[in-house]
């Protein structure tokens, strides 16, 4: 099976990143095989400048096989990230 | 040097700072000392407070010293919820706080406290019908700012302060940073207010909680009473007098000062308007000390910087995000990234000038071409 990682970049600040902490655990229950990692911008800021983030949080990097596949970037829905991990998990 | 930051922070009235350098040197004593000189020192803070609280139309034991409304913000949420944990989990907030706001509640979610945002419409004011709505049993605290720090929408605290208290369980907290010395206000229904003297002519380093006094809440800084027991530390009489003094100078004359701030805002908006790529991001129900605007396709870093090249001072956004370029609060207002990523905040006070709008029109005049042009 190919390895999987999610890196959620997020701030303390930002509201956007507030609702998705609402179902991020949930998220992580349903795929268990997946490794994920949850950055803070500030706190956390020798890893997060290796990911070129933007103006926009939060940030959710897709990386298979230590290459990153794609990016999710701001607010979005339970059933968006959902889909979006299903489709890259195929 | 043209100023049009005053939402940002304002420039210590000289009044201010003289009763901060009077109370430093005549007062040297520890309040909480038990001799003479601490009890004078205690008196003095006593005075001060009793000022204050006057002012507020509060009582003394209301009032909580912090170091400004960041440590205000942090206080009042922790505080509630740490204290009335049994009692539930949820909060209530919006999309238009400061960051000291989202700071202590995302912390507070890794304790399995739940957030939920209220709606809001158009103009950026909270639907309270959604907030009756979402009020739940285990909903221990809603807290709403007075005036939102980047575009300036008035929220309507007292309408929301009657929803809130149906619910006896629910406290109301308002930070109210953007409002105090500014408009007139009334802290009657609300059960704890935050703001910090800086924002209006005061100094940094002193803030207020208010706590109507049946409140009870878990300190932050742990270590026995002070002037209150909910934080700890020695009272820092300085600041307290000239926190006094800077709300007592900044609450004179406040409806004729908030009178010609409007006019000021009127002028300044109406000639802005004029230019195609400007959009106006303050509304009718903004405070006028703020005024919001978007030059469509510029960086606010570039706009900011080329005012700067004129010795004018604006606001990309609220400092304390400075890591990101757009405003959260334009966006969710505006719900346009154009718009978001182009904002910058012109801030008023009663000192700016007629003469200072003009300069500052014709050196935004200037600018305007330069960076449409670039484009």
């Amino acid at each position: 099976m190919n390895s999987m990682t999610i890196i959620k970049i997020s701030a303390m600040w930002c509201p956007a990143c507030i609702i998705m902490n609402k179902f991020w655990n949930e998220i992580e229950e349903e795929f268990p095989y997946i490794e994920f990692i949850s950055y803070d911008l500030d706190m956390d800021e020798e890893e997060v400048k290796k990911y070129n983030v933007g103006n926009t949080l939060p940030v959710i990097i897709m990386i298979k096989n230590n290459k990153e596949t794609n990016r999710l970037i701001g607010e979005k829905t339970k059933a968006e990230i959902m889909r979006f991990i299903k489709e890259i998990d195929t | 040097m043209i100023y049009l930051d005053y939402s940002a922070t304002t420039p210590v009235n000289p009044e201010v700072l003289e009763s901060f350098s009077k109370a430093a040197l005549n007062y040297p004593g520890n309040p909480n000392s038990l001799h003479k000189l601490g009890v004078k020192a205690n008196e003095l803070i006593a005075a001060a407070t009793l000022q204050i609280a006057n002012i507020l139309e509060l009582k003394s034991n209301e009032i909580i010293y912090t170091s400004g409304a960041s440590e205000s913000n942090n206080l009042a949420i922790k505080g509630i919820c740490y204290k009335y944990k049994n009692r539930g989990k949820h909060i209530i907030t919006t999309r238009f706080e400061h960051s000291s706001i989202y700071g202590p509640i995302s912390y507070l979610q890794k304790d399995q406290f739940e957030v939920d945002f209220l709606e809001t419409d158009e103009f950026g004011l909270v639907d309270l019908e959604k907030l009756e709505q979402l009020i739940r049993d285990d909903t221990i605290l809603v807290s709403i700012a007075s005036v939102n720090s980047e575009i300036g929408i008035r929220q309507p605290i007292e309408e929301i302060a009657k929803i809130v208290k149906k619910h006896p369980k629910c406290f109301f907290h308002v930070d109210m940073t953007q409002s105090i010395g500014k408009e007139k206000i009334s802290l009657r229904e609300v059960d704890l207010a935050s703001f910090s003297a800086h924002k209006f002519f005061g100094l940094k380093g002193i803030g207020v909680l208010v706590k109507k006094e049946k409140i009870a809440l878990e300190p932050i800084i742990h270590g026995g009473k002070s002037t209150t027991v909910f934080r700890s530390g020695t009272p820092a009489l300085p600041l307290i007098v000239s926190l006094s003094k800077a709300l007592r100078l900044a609450t004179d004359e406040i409806e004729k000062k908030y009178d010609y701030v409007k006019k000021i805002n009127s002028y300044l908006k109406e000639n802005l308007s004029r230019y195609e790529k400007v959009r106006i991001n303050s509304n009718e129900y903004c405070i006028p000390h703020i005024l919001n605007i978007s030059i469509i396709g510029c960086k606010p870093e570039t706009i900011q910087h080329t005012l700067e090249e004129y010795d004018i001072y604006i606001s990309t956004q609220t400092a304390c995000s400075s890591k990101s370029n757009f405003s959260k609060a334009v966006l969710a207002l505006t719900n346009n990234e154009e718009i978001a990523s182009s904002s910058v905040r012109i801030s008023l006070s009663h000192l700016t000038t007629i003469k200072e709008c003009e300069e500052f029109l014709k050196a935004f005049s200037s600018c305007y071409e330069r960076l449409t042009k670039l484009r």
